[in-house]
């Protein structure tokens, strides 16, 4: 199961077939005013796996995560050109409902950003926001989500505290836990361990192995032993280009490209 | 992790199918609700401010119809002829507010000096917060203290040996000549300079801040002292942010109306003593608009001066706003 | 510095001129730093003074009357009663008419508007406003409310603070706004939540301390405030609570009582200013507490 590339101790944690993609991107460019930051990226992300995006900073892979659920649309002078295919339709024409979009592609940001307000009402922000809940049902999906989210055990007895007092780790967990109890089909994570202790990242990891069961999920990552563990298909960006995109067994032991190689050996970077 | 979890409650992972293009629009509604509320917020604040300058531009009109802009340089005020020239006050309003500052601008260097460079780190927060509060002492609760206190004051120890000791000195002496009655311009301006002193203090304190550590721990690396940091780093780091303080504290003075009314003597002669009685046009305001008719010319002409004033504050406060406006650098 | 230059050494200081200017520099330094030390007790003299006058006069008159009795004739042992009710209805007048508009205005800026020239135009002309001359919105709203209506009132005095508070409030909640991480606002609409409810309900919890202290200042600076009430609801030495006709305030009825002849007026003006100052520093205090950051 696990093999190693002998340039690197980097060790490869799954040897899963691809499955069927659940969101196509074709003919992707995107600007920030007359920058180009993606120059026209085909990839696909399988149904229930994790991809990993990786490159170097500044190479494009969280700028297509913003267009994913379409983030930069709340920035004047950013705009997508080409096709993101989300069940076959195309989430960047006009007519999309943004709020619907994002609740089925739901994003978990770099820095934890528990709302000022309680734990309990964290979750159920986002829950109410599109779904009607009795107060039971409300509570079995508040400890649904922390469950899932690896946080019940730990809050249970203080759901109506602030989440301000949570660790880093914990608000962390607590935001994955929000945006799953929307109930998603696609979850974005946008380097979501690099504010974290290596403890904290290690249960974050444990965790999106565990959510793939249920979620389609991208996670972009600056640390590559995170990409290896945790992702199935690994895509490689530079310069705004996608140089390579494979499983992740063939990207970590043979790669194809020059770049890539040298990039996962830290050549470069 | 999850192996307290029923398969009732797994089922609930299989997500909610949403259609993505929906046909109702509630949800931009609420954008678009909200938007538009903001915006016409935002715009009430402009109609705010031309409302009142054309409330008093065309309150005022009748007399500035009668007098033209000879209203602004004549000092007849005299209701019984009906004849209104705003000159008095006008002239009380800039003399009281600049003496105010030139009073109080050197005291808020020094307070603003020793709150960010001398005063102990603990010592800091109460005595700035002190100065703060100063600030938030209602101007009325000025003009009385002034009356009660500053008044006999001024009679008793202040004004004579001035006017015995500069009275006699040719041209120098028409500013300190006059019986001591304790009120007039001069006192005025010193109950304004200590209402605005906070607030230029605080100002200044505030854009002192600012001044990066590392300019000033190079220039203590070469053994400037403190007080050579301050004037020649700090000082010409933050020179037009100071000078936008300043002005702010100067649009206060010009406008302070009941810390003066209290103590300018009101008189709408020009008096040539800074120890005489006069009028500024916030306390001409307070003191005869109370006995004005509706409609009739006095009460025009001091619309009229209130436009004026309107004017002036404006311009010194647009200046101190410029002037303040984060990002600008020296 | 000057020094003699040495062909073996490069430049040396010459040690007799070093010290000179070193003990006038340093002398310098100590000349100034006293002058400001100086400054500054000047100014806590200043506050220590006020607020002795006010404790040493406003204390003497204190008494159970002064909250039980309407004011009355001179002579007549009237009290402060309607004038303290008068300030608390046209306070709140203000501060319930002002605050939300501030809070839009604010949000239409921080939100809405940045970049843009009209918000700039906007933000402009509300600092301009923050320290206009109070007595000109007096003189406003005495044109527009009271002239055309032929009735001085409560509610046009409420209404002239209203719109002291607005400026107040919008230059906090746009700050308190600009001061959230844009992180969090992403976070709420990630989650599929609209602009509005983003705003609503994540930004202002999280601004709330902020804009509290806002309203705060607002509160405290309007409940002092004279010159905008004398042509609006213009006082009134009768009790009435009516907001259509002249009401009386705590502010006006000092200024009425401290020009006055009459000894117990003056000492009534003196207790009224303690209790207005008071408030005011109170309400100031607890300002500064809500917004000092937390752990």
């Amino acid at each position: 199961m696990t093999s190693t590339i002998e340039m690197s101790t980097v060790a490869v944690h799954s040897d899963a077939v691809l499955a069927e993609p659940r969101i196509r991107v074709r003919g992707l460019d995107f600007f920030y005013g007359a920058n180009q930051a993606l120059k026209s990226i085909n990839v696909d992300f399988p149904d229930r796996q994790v991809t990993g995006m990786i490159g170097p900073s500044g190479c494009g892979k969280s700028t297509l995560l913003r267009v994913m659920n379409r983030m930069y649309d709340l920035y004047p002078g950013q705009r997508a050109v080409g096709e993101v295919l989300l069940d076959g339709a195309n989430i960047l024409a006009p007519g999309v409902d943004l709020n619907q979009l994002r609740s089925r592609i739901g994003m978990v940001f770099q820095k934890p950003t528990p709302f000022p307000m309680s734990i309990y009402e964290n979750i159920a922000f986002g829950v109410n926001l599109h779904e009607r809940l009795s107060k039971a049902q409300m509570d079995e999906r508040v400890e649904w989500s922390l469950s899932r989210a690896a946080l019940w055990d730990e809050v249970k007895d203080r759901l109506t505290a602030s989440a301000m007092g949570l660790s880093g780790g914990q608000q962390q967990r607590l935001c994955i836990a929000r945006t799953i109890a929307v109930r998603p089909e696609v979850i974005l994570l946008d380097e979501p361990t690099s504010a974290l202790d290596p403890i904290s990242t290690l249960k974050i990891e444990e965790l999106i192995d565990e959510l793939k069961q249920d979620f389609t999920i991208v996670i972009v990552t600056h640390n590559m032993q995170q990409a290896a563990r945790c992702a199935d298909q690994v895509a490689f960006f530079y310069l705004g280009e996608l140089v390579e995109v494979d499983t992740a067994t063939q990207m970590f032991t043979a790669p194809k490209q020059r770049r890539t190689q040298e990039y996962i050996t830290g050549r470069f970077g | 992790m999850s192996q307290s979890l029923s398969g009732g409650e797994l089922k609930q992972a299989r997500p909610l199918v949403r259609p993505l293009v929906r046909s109702s629009r509630s949800s931009s509604w609420g954008d678009a609700v909200f938007a538009g509320l903001a915006k016409t917020a935002g715009l009430l604040v402009l109609v705010l401010l031309g409302a009142i300058i054309a409330s008093l531009f065309i309150g005022g009109w009748p007399s500035f119809r009668a007098f033209g802009l000879s209203f602004l340089v004549t000092a007849d005020w005299d209701p019984v002829q009906d004849m209104f020239g705003g000159a008095v006050p006008i002239y009380g309003t800039l003399v009281t507010a600049v003496l105010a500052i030139v009073m109080a601008v050197p005291l808020a260097f020094g307070i603003a000096f020793y709150l960010t460079e001398l005063a102990p780190g603990w010592f800091r927060r109460p005595v700035g917060t002190a100065i703060e509060l100063l600030a938030a002492v209602p101007s009325i609760i000025y003009g009385m203290w002034g009356f009660y206190m500053i008044v006999p004051f001024m009679a008793e120890w202040v004004q004579p040996p001035l006017i015995d000791a500069l009275g006699d000195i040719p041209v120098l002496g028409a500013l300190f000549a006059g019986p001591p009655f304790g009120t007039g311009i001069f006192t005025a301006a010193l109950i304004l300079a200590v209402m605005i002193l906070p607030f230029i203090a605080s100002t200044m304190r505030d854009v002192f801040l600012t001044v990066p550590a590392v300019f000033k721990e190079s220039a203590y690396g070469v053994g400037c002292t403190t007080w050579e940091v301050m004037r020649s780093i700090v000082v010409p780091y933050t020179r037009v942010s100071v000078v936008g303080g300043i002005m702010l504290g100067l649009g206060r003075a010009l406008g302070e109306t009941m810390a003066v009314t209290f103590v300018i003597g009101n008189t709408n002669r020009l008096s040539t003593s800074l120890f005489g009685p006069g009028n500024t046009i916030a306390s001409i305001v307070a003191l005869e608009f109370p006995e004005s008719q509706a409609g009739s010319l006095k009460l025009s002409s001091l619309l009229a001066l209130g436009f004026v004033l309107f004017v002036i504050s404006f311009v010194v406060l647009a200046c101190s706003r410029m002037l303040l406006q984060p990002g600008r650098k020296a | 510095m000057s020094g003699v230059v040495s062909a073996m050494t490069g430049p040396r200081r010459d040690p007799a001129v070093a010290d000179r200017l070193s003990r006038r520099r340093r002398r310098m330094n100590r000349l100034v730093k006293g002058l400001c030390t100086g400054a500054t007790l000047v100014g806590l003299v200043f506050l220590g003074l006020i607020l002795g006058t006010l404790l040493w006069l406003g204390f003497g008159g204190l008494h159970w009357s002064v909250f039980t009795e309407a004011t009355k004739p001179p002579g007549s042992h009237g009290g402060l009663l309607n004038a303290i009710v008068g300030s608390l209805i046209q306070t709140l007048i203000g501060t319930a008419v002002g605050t939300p508009v501030g809070i839009m205005v604010g949000t239409y800026l921080s939100e809405y508007a940045a970049g843009t020239r009209l918000g700039d135009a906007v933000r402009f002309v509300s600092d301009v406003l923050l320290s206009a001359p109070s007595i000109l919105i007096g003189l406003f709203v005495y044109q527009v409310l009271v002239s055309p209506f032929g009735a001085f009132s409560g509610i046009a005095g409420g209404l002239a603070l209203a719109v002291i508070v607005v400026p107040i409030v919008v230059r906090t909640t746009e700050d308190m706004l600009r001061l959230i991480p844009v992180e969090l606002r992403e976070a709420a609409v990630a989650l599929g939540a609209p602009k509005w409810k983003s705003i609503v309900l994540v930004c202002y919890p999280a601004a709330r301390d902020g804009i509290a202290t806002g309203v705060l200042l607002a509160v405290a600076r309007i409940a002092g405030e004279t010159a905008p009430l004398l042509f609006t609801s213009l006082g009134n030495l009768n009790w009435s609570i009516s907001l259509t006709r002249p009401m009386s305030s705590l502010p006006v009825t000092i200024y009425q009582y401290a020009g006055s002849a009459f000894e117990d007026w003056v000492q009534l003006a003196w207790v009224g200013a303690l209790l207005i100052t008071l408030g005011v520093l109170a309400l100031n205090i607890v300002a500064r507490v809500l917004l000092r950051p937390r752990r």
